[in-house]
């Protein structure tokens, strides 16, 4: 059962991956779709993040005391200070550890 | 000049390889900040009741960090395979939009190449692929980074399911902020335009919206709202260029770094 599970959800995983990228697929993206696609990284990263940060136990977390946010608010000050991904990944994750 | 049937780059085998280094390296500190991820992936297949190759196999076939770790909150909770398979087709269905930003580069390639590609499309690939100054894309550089990614997080589950054997409560260490940190830094130094904050305004507080009341698809209506946002702003205040892509730029451009044959 679980091997079913494993292999059904990586056919979903490479299907929805490989799809788009086959050129048999009679498809022509106008500049409008070419430029609505540039969007694409930017907003689906924010919105997998912004849950993580801002909702926790299934409620709105804006105070202090979720140390999500905090570091989140330090990542975000750091990326617009050093642009450095590293820098601000390993700074944030570490500020993580120490105060949750 | 080369013949031009084959899109396939003719570059020399020390051109390949240094490109492919390059991909390592630009993907390296997303690797690095995937690691307590991976470690959560790999203790948490195990907490659920997977056996180690199980868990392992998670990560090697499908390879794909949210999807996995959702899987096994909902295998964990007793919840069929059906619903599973759907859910796992939304947190996915981004790939379709990245599949569709990169279309024009991979698509005239080889099959062996669009397949690998393919597999390796993460969240994180298709960051490197598309980030900085549009260079002409080149495969072994997007497969450096895909490779070296898949490699690390691949050691990070088995670490996970290594560590997650002898240390309990490995869940409640909060390792999932890795993956916001990761993003953070991934979103932030791209925007550069209003249309982009617009879109990324957008998005987080639709993303957190559905996630407060628990609506499934959240995470592709908060993502496709910022898209059309940014869209809608960049033509109401007729900004000129395009983010992200190749889109809207002169070809000019991209010649200039046309890698000439050995």
């Amino acid at each position: 059962m679980m091997w079913l599970i494993i292999l059904s959800m990586a056919a979903v995983v490479f299907i929805s991956r490989h799809l788009l990228l086959e050129p048999k697929l009679p498809l022509r993206l106008s500049k409008r779709t070419q430029s609505f696609l540039g969007y694409s990284a930017p907003a689906v990263l924010t919105a997998i993040f912004a849950p993580l940060v801002f909702v926790r136990d299934g409620r709105l977390a804006l105070g202090l005391d979720n140390s999500y946010l905090v570091c989140a608010l330090v990542a975000t000050a750091l990326a617009l200070l050093t642009r450095n991904t590293l820098l601000t990944t390993v700074l944030s994750m570490g500020l993580f550890f120490l105060i949750h | 000049m080369p013949s031009m049937n084959s899109v396939e780059p003719q570059s020399s085998a020390p051109q390949k390889a240094g490109a492919f280094l390059r991909g390592t390296l630009a993907v390296l500190p997303l690797t690095l900040a995937v690691v307590p991820w991976g470690i959560l992936a790999g203790s948490f297949a195990l907490e659920v009741g997977l056996t180690p190759l199980e868990s392992q196999a998670m990560s090697a076939i499908i390879f794909a960090g949210s999807a996995q770790l959702v899987a096994l909150g909902m295998i964990k909770a007793g919840i069929g395979l059906g619903s599973i398979l759907i859910t796992t087709l939304l947190i996915t269905s981004r790939h379709l939009l990245y599949a569709m930003a990169m279309r024009s580069q991979i698509s005239p390639l080889p099959l062996g190449w669009r397949l690998g590609l393919g597999f390796l499309l993460t969240d994180e690939l298709f960051a490197i692929a598309n980030q900085g100054k549009q260079h002409k894309f080149d495969p072994w550089y997007a497969l450096g980074g895909g490779l070296s990614f898949y490699l690390g997080w691949n050691l990070a589950t088995l670490l996970g399911i290594v560590a997650g054997q002898s240390i309990d409560n490995l869940g409640e260490l909060g390792l999932d902020f890795a993956i916001a940190a990761t993003f953070i830094a991934l979103v932030i130094p791209t925007v550069k335009k209003p249309s982009i904050l617009v879109c990324v305004l957008v998005s987080l507080t639709l993303a957190v919206v559905c996630a407060l009341f628990e609506v499934q698809a959240g995470l592709l209506i908060a993502a496709l709202c910022g898209m059309t946002s940014g869209v809608v702003c960049a033509r109401l205040t007729g900004e000129s260029d395009m983010p992200g892509t190749q889109a809207g730029r002169p070809p000019e451009a991209g010649a200039a770094h046309e890698e000439h044959d050995a």
